[in-house]
């Protein structure tokens, strides 16, 4: 952000300060506004259909904490932690390859990783589960390869929805990885490779430090939004195990009637976030020196 | 009771209903706003009233009772028309949310099925028209599985272990292990609870898939071989390939009947009613079970239809009891925390 380049004078600067009114306007309006409303009313209660009824309770709170919601909210971090590393393992070789050629090439495969958001997500998934049903493409192949006997369960599993995750992360791990590896200086690893370094040792003196804001940058925008995801869970999965995003959809359009409950689910969801961001944020300063 | 994800918005039912509405648009027609579940009105049947009316329909889609009462009670739209389940209709008429329905205005009412006018969400369909009814129950793979199944203690068997379908519907699941262990469906106490809670648990231990949405493509697509499912999927499933077979559980089972009724925030009451009247025709009801086979109320639509869709077991399964799932207020929070905690155990 302070990157220095064609900065303003400060005169120029206060001229067109009235630019940034539509952001400004934007975030009090879908950002904050919302999140106060849902602060609101997760101290709230409701009545038999559902309404919210401005009573205060803590009662929301305390469930929030009883061990079962605990156990939703562990499981899916885990699912988001694990997605984010299989797309990081994934996403460096694929960025740093992309951004190692020639404009054109670059140009043409940057494409083909944004390719896929032209296409509905569950229209994607569905393709998914088409390819992994039990009389799916994938069985049909390894069943004509002569590779297995029988079908393999591959929908409905745990395995099916790290693999849905992944599928629909990682483009957001490799575009942030890519911008950070473009501006790496071809001779640092030249350098590294001619004063003995491995690949390894290359990778993480040379790569992993100076493409560190792109791997932020990727895994935030990896990890937080899996954390909520639910439709995958629910279609490649099979509902099996709810997740904190069910869950919270639950109480708000599902059976459970439950807006209070379902907005103290969102505000811990958030708080939590917002935490572990800042002591990110604090340990990479700390850092950066 | 279903629940549709929002995916369904793209079916053509509500592209074809769009473009109808803009073709309108240009008149400035009058306008009727219709509030139901996705696909589940069939195009055709919106197409027909606005060329005969000229009134245009806006059909707005949600994919759960509750999400419709939900956006209905926060206010940000009116409608003229909603199409709750029974349940939802029976809290909305308590609550005051439905108008009554002008009776003179709907000349057809006499097409309702005797059993489908008095049940307890609207005894007398003074606030509601049943639009089509259903069961839920057991879909069975025929190729796959050669013992009988008869009932929920027949189904959830070890030997069936991730061969299972059913609704992803908490109410539903729980009022199963109730019947089964003859108690009433629709006392949700914490004692009946506690008391399902054990069946319940062994029993989704076996299940593969949740899903309301379209429970039969896991059953098409050979994933799973049985399944516990609304009686409107079983039945495409059956038109698909006969070796599916339904069959009302032994245990007990509980029909559904979805209604049409208009809120008391209506703007367009006229045409809310133009719209129901319409909808009574049997000409028009035997559309919606063309496209969406469940169980319909209207006597004269069922005499239109060809003797195979009569004879869908799912669509007309020999039915005698007519108690519905009723409006259980707060203690459907009480199911969906038992229901999170069971689905969270290993």
């Amino acid at each position: 952000m302070r990157s220095g380049a064609a900065t303003p004078t400060r005169a120029s600067g206060s001229r067109t300060g009235w630019l940034l009114l539509p952001l400004a306007g934007w975030l009090v309006a879908f950002v904050l506004a919302p999140a106060l409303i849902l602060l609101v009313i997760s101290f709230a209660t409701r009545d038999d259909l559902g309404r919210v009824v401005f009573a205060f309770s803590l009662e929301n709170y305390g469930r929030v904490f009883d061990p079962v919601y605990l156990g939703i909210f562990a499981r899916s971090v885990g699912y988001a932690a694990l997605t984010t590393v299989l797309c990081i393992a994934l996403a460096y070789p694929v960025a740093w390859h992309i951004a190692r050629l020639g404009a054109p090439w670059r140009q043409r495969l940057l494409l083909l990783v944004m390719i896929p958001f032209w296409t509905s997500f569950l229209i994607r998934t569905y393709a998914w589960i088409t390819i992994l049903k039990q009389e799916g493409l994938l069985n049909g192949v390894l069943r004509h390869a002569g590779l297995i006997a029988a079908p393999l369960e591959f929908l409905y599993t745990p395995g099916a929805v790290v693999l849905g995750l992944v599928y629909a992360y990682l483009p957001f791990m490799i575009l942030p990885l890519y911008a950070s590896a473009e501006k790496v200086e071809p001779s640092l690893i030249e350098a590294a490779h001619d004063l003995g370094c491995g690949p390894w040792r290359t990778f993480a003196t040379i790569v992993l430090p100076l493409t560190r804001p792109g791997l932020a940058a990727g895994v935030m925008m990896v990890f937080v939004p899996a954390i909520g995801m639910f439709a995958i869970s629910d279609l490649m999965g099979g509902a099996r195990v709810p997740m904190l995003g069910n869950v919270i959809q639950d109480q708000f359009v599902g059976q459970a009637r439950d807006k209070p409950f379902g907005a103290a689910l969102g505000v811990v969801f958030l708080l939590l976030f917002l935490v572990s961001y800042a002591l990110l944020r604090r340990r990479a300063e700390v850092r950066l020196g | 009771m279903h629940l549709r994800r929002p995916f369904r918005l793209l079916r053509p039912s509500l592209a074809a209903a769009l473009l109808a509405a803009t073709a309108l648009a240009a008149r400035a027609a009058e306008k009727l706003s219709l509030f139901a579940w996705s696909e589940y009105v069939p195009a055709r049947v919106i197409e027909g009233f606005t060329r005969e009316t000229g009134i245009q329909v806006d059909y707005e889609t949600y994919a759960s009772g509750e999400e419709m009462l939900s956006k209905l009670l926060t206010g940000g739209a009116a409608y003229d028309l909603v199409q709750p389940p029974d349940y939802i209709a029976e809290a909305m008429i308590r609550n005051k949310l439905l108008r009554p329905l002008d009776a003179g205005r709907l000349t057809r009412l006499d097409q309702i099925a005797p059993e489908v006018r008095a049940l307890p969400h609207d005894p007398g369909m003074k606030y509601t028209v049943p639009y089509m009814t259903g069961t839920v129950g057991i879909v069975v793979n025929t190729a796959k599985v050669k013992e009988p199944v008869r009932g929920y203690r027949d189904l959830f068997q070890e030997k069936y272990r991730n061969r299972i379908v059913v609704v992803n519907d908490n109410r539903e699941i729980v009022s199963w292990a109730l019947v089964t262990l003859g108690l009433d469906q629709n006392a949700i106490t914490p004692a009946n609870l506690a008391r399902a809670r054990p069946l319940v648990a062994e029993w989704i231990k076996l299940v593969k898939v949740f899903d309301s949405d379209s429970p039969k493509t896991p059953l098409l697509n050979g994933d799973v071989d049985l399944g516990v499912v609304w009686s409107g999927e079983a039945a495409r499933l059956i038109q698909e390939n006969p070796k599916f077979t339904y069959v009302l559980p032994v245990e007990g089972y509980h029909p559904f009947v979805d209604v049409l009724a208009i809120p008391t925030t209506a703007r367009n009451v006229a045409a809310a009613h133009r719209f129901l009247d319409y909808l009574l025709r049997p000409e028009v009801a035997k559309l919606v079970s063309d496209e969406f086979p469940y169980t319909n109320p209207n006597l004269g639509a069922r005499r239109l239809l060809t003797p195979a869709q009569r004879a869908n077991p799912a669509s007309y399964p020999p039915m005698t009891a007519w108690n519905t799932f009723r409006d259980i207020g707060r203690a459907a929070a009480d199911i969906d925390r038992m229901m999170t905690d069971l689905k969270n155990r290993p």
